[in-house]
């Protein structure tokens, strides 16, 4: 069985993120760029599938500028076997995305798509589901924990109310939570042999898909600062704040 | 080409004319009848190593300057690395022209290198003055601190200028580092304790112990270059877990470049893979410089050498496998030409058994920091070494044996230097950052507290890219004593500049045990010692250049 991991490049988790002064998006200039978390997970759950024994090939898929090449690497240097890159400078959105991925479905036939439930940078929280509908297969998001058995997957999903086992036929779409597993680090020997590992390069017009944003960004403002606090003096000032100041009562 | 990049380069010229003249006058003090008098060395110290640390002033802009270039032409060449440039060299070049710190003592000056007054008048460029004059202003410096400022949380404080590859393994192992490392380092030294075992076969398998090792012998034989990296990396979260390769570096330099094919392949595996410890069994209680007059015997006696005498300081001296051991096979050659060089097996020892082998015993030397593999005196007194563990398998080549392991020794101790900066100098930055005052400010905003951080950054990178310089010369198969010297003597002043500094910008809390920048600070102190002195680097640094062909 193949597994396809979509990875995504985002701004590092622990960048303080700056709104640009043109208030037409998020400083990314000179900004630490790291693999979304949440893509981390799903290369590592890819990764022990294949280690169980249930998976052969994992092929890492990142969609946008040259330095995703990097992100990929990475998702090889942790053990996924080859990569695809799909070159944009395009700001690519998640329907666009999840074409993209269907597209190469059609070719990998993988019996499992891993990816992360959101990136982190627009917390857009849709490629997968998408990508189900796209291609017609069942979904389980927020997984936090997989179990493969025979030609069905058991997925536990973290919802509101607590959780949710689904069981799924292959080839099905799960996206990662953040308890599914903890990725592991590359270790040496695995960065060299990342190296030698393939990653194909691509277009978006190879597969017919056109990235043009249907969304427009009109604005991107900071939310507003807040404002330090003062201490009353009793209760009657905080009821009287309450009611005239705050008007909440 | 930036123009800021132009300027500085314009700027060296000048540097390098100062460097021509002062290694004339010292040259001229210190070679009689065409060679280099060791009497006069001795008396002209002073000027002497001053010597060096201008070379070291002069190769550090330079490659400051093809870092810069290197970015330029990828379009990575920001603000915050224009700063960096700009600041080091109106420092540098600053300090060359008035007095560069040796330690915080002895500077050299212009008159110390037989430099006139006027030298600066005649041969100074505009830009070198310029540079001097404009390139460290306090607006500039207080830009600069904003910038590391709000790159702090990603810890982006300017691009080092690596590749791809490089900043995968960079990446890989910052996580590990602050994962396992950096949550324990300051209990480990509290409590005195040895780095669990656990965390040291978590390194094996991310490659550490092999990382130069060619992969003939079980290791991944990648470049010097990588290893500063990783070095680096791994002590920013802590010097010892920065300095568990170094034994075994040494060991794998010793065994490439002196051993015999049996030797190389029983041992460098092991060594590669982290399943056999060595340490280095070298420096004995009347010297540990003075390598010639050591005294601990090697008596050769059918299959065996025994072994008699005293060495100190030996680090990792109980829980390892191996030792690097130098003694004195022939007693009738008194200098370096008598010792020779052994790999003797030992057994593990721990805390409660720390020597178990019949013929040594010993005890704990208690120190101020780079605790985590502890120290130790050791006394052996018959101990028995097969004749097979001699290196090379010849009597007399351990002193030049040694030698040539030194240029990677004092690379990659010129990365652990740089890790141990780069820890005080966050650890500082943090505290600064969160310290608030009653008006909201914090004390970042000071600027004697934003000052300090400045230099530590703008120092640091000068060091790395200097210590990056070495390490590519290494790897390019050249001899680059010089450089090794040079980066490790440089790397560790800044060091210690560091955490001075960070304990400082701490107040009275840097002073507290519980604080980890008071372990920062005891840390960094031994960088200027071990893995030879700053004044014996700065004595081969100068012999070097006095005595290679004259320009
Ligand atoms: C924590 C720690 C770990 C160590 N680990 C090891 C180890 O694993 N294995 C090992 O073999 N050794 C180890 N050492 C020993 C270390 O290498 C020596 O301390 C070092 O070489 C200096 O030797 P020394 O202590 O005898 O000082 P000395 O040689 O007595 O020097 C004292 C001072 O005089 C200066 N000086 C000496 N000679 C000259 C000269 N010719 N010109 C100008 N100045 C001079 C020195 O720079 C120094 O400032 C360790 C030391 C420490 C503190």
């Amino acid at each position: 069985m193949k597994i396809l991991v979509p990875v995504k490049r985002v701004i590092d988790p622990y960048v303080n993120i700056r709104v640009k002064s043109d208030q037409t998006g998020v400083e990314t200039e000179n900004v630490k760029m790291s693999m979304n978390p949440f893509c981390e997970i799903a290369v590592e759950e890819a990764i022990r599938l294949k280690e169980a024994g249930k998976a052969e090939e994992i092929i890492a898929v990142s969609i946008g500028n040259q330095s995703c090449q990097e992100t990929i690497r990475t998702a090889l240097a942790m053990g996924a076997d080859r990569g695809i890159h799909v070159l944009t400078e395009e700001k690519v959105e998640p329907i666009s995305i999840a074409k993209i991925l269907a597209k190469i479905c059609e070719s990998e036939s993988p019996g499992l798509v891993i990816s992360g439930k959101q990136a982190i940078d627009g917390d857009n929280n849709q490629t997968g589901q998408m990508l189900a509908a796209l291609t017609d297969m069942p979904q389980g998001t927020f997984a936090s924990k997989v179990e493969i058995d025979g030609d069905k997957v058991k997925v536990t999903r973290e919802i509101d109310g607590g959780l949710q086992t689904v069981n799924l036929n292959m080839p099905a779409i799960i996206t990662t939570d953040l308890r599914l597993n903890e990725p592991r680090y590359a270790s040496l020997p695995n960065i060299m042999k990342a190296k030698k590992k393939p990653i194909d390069q691509k277009s978006p017009e190879d597969y017919g898909v056109d990235v043009t944003p249907r969304v427009s960004i009109l604005k991107v403002i900071e939310p507003p600062k807040r404002q330090a606090g003062i201490k009353v003096e009793n209760v009657g000032d905080l009821v009287e704040k309450l009611k005239n100041e705050a008007g909440v009562i | 080409m930036h123009e800021l990049i132009s300027k500085c380069q314009k700027s060296l010229i000048t540097v390098d004319k100062y460097y021509d003249a002062a290694l004339q006058h010292v040259r001229g003090e210190l070679i009689v009848n065409g060679k280099l008098s060791r009497d006069n060395l001795d008396r002209e110290q002073h000027a002497a190593h001053g010597l060096s640390w201008v070379a070291a002033y002069r190769a550090t802009l330079k490659e400051m300057v093809n870092w810069a270039s290197n970015l330029d032409s990828t379009g990575t060449f920001n603000e915050t690395e224009q700063l960096i440039l700009q600041i080091t060299f109106s420092e540098y070049c600053a300090q060359i022209k008035s007095g560069i710190p040796m330690s915080q003592l002895e500077y050299v000056r212009p008159q110390d290198l037989g430099l006139k007054n006027g030298l600066f008048q005649e041969t100074g460029t505009e830009e070198f003055n310029d540079l001097i004059l404009n390139g460290n202003s306090t607006a500039d410096r207080m830009k600069l601190a904003q910038l590391l400022k709000d790159g702090f949380s990603s810890k982006n404080f300017g691009n080092c200028g690596l590749d791809e590859t490089t900043s995968i393994i960079q990446e890989q192992f910052r996580k590990f580092v602050e994962d396992d490392v950096t949550p324990n380092a300051h209990e480990w030294h509290l409590k005195d304790n040895l780095i669990p075992m656990s965390v040291i076969e978590k390194m094996s398998e991310l490659g550490v112990f092999g990382l130069t090792i060619p992969e003939e012998y079980g290791g991944l034989g990648m470049t010097r270059f990588v290893d500063c990296v990783v070095t680096e990396e791994l002590a920013r979260g802590y010097i010892g877990i920065g300095s568990l390769g170094t034994r075994g570096d040494i060991a794998a330099e010793l065994l490439i470049t002196g051993g015999t094919e049996e030797q190389k392949n029983k041992y460098l595996p092991k060594i590669a893979s982290g399943e056999m410890l060595p340490c280095a069994v070298l420096t004995e209680p009347h010297s540990g410089s003075d390598m010639g007059s050591f005294k601990t015997r090697a008596v050769a006696n059918g299959e065996h050498y025994t072994i008699t005498g005293n060495k100190t300081w030996v680090t990792h001296g109980a829980r390892s496998d191996v030792m690097m051991l130098l003694a004195r096979t022939n007693p009738d050659e008194k200098g370096y030409k008598g010792l020779s060089m052994f790999l003797a097996e030992k057994q593990r020892g721990d805390d409660d058994n720390m020597f178990p082998d019949e013929g040594i015993s010993g005890g704990e030397i208690e120190v101020l920091g780079y605790r985590g593999m502890k120290e130790y005196e050791m006394a052996f007194d018959g101990f028995q070494v097969k004749k097979e563990n001699l290196l090379g398998e010849k009597e007399g080549n351990g002193f030049k044996q040694m030698m040539e392991t030194f240029e990677a020794a004092r690379i990659q101790t010129a990365a652990r230097a740089l890790g141990v900066a780069q820890s005080a100098f966050e650890t500082a930055m943090q505290y600064a950052i969160d310290r608030l005052d009653t008006n909201g400010g914090s004390l970042y905003d000071k600027p004697r507290n934003a000052s300090k951080i400045v230099s530590m950054a703008t120092e640091i990178m000068a060091a790395r890219q200097l210590t990056y310089y070495a390490a590519r010369e290494k790897d390019k198969g050249h001899r680059c004593d010089l450089e090794a010297g040079m980066a490790k003597m440089l790397a560790a002043r800044v060091a210690w500049a560091c955490a001075d500094n960070g304990v400082q910008i701490h107040g009275g809390n840097g002073f507290a045990l519980e604080y980890p920048i008071s372990r920062i600070l005891c840390d960094s102190r031994i960088l200027n010692i071990f893995e030879g002195t700053a004044e014996i680097q700065a004595d081969i640094v100068t012999r070097r250049l006095v005595s290679t062909n004259p320009a």
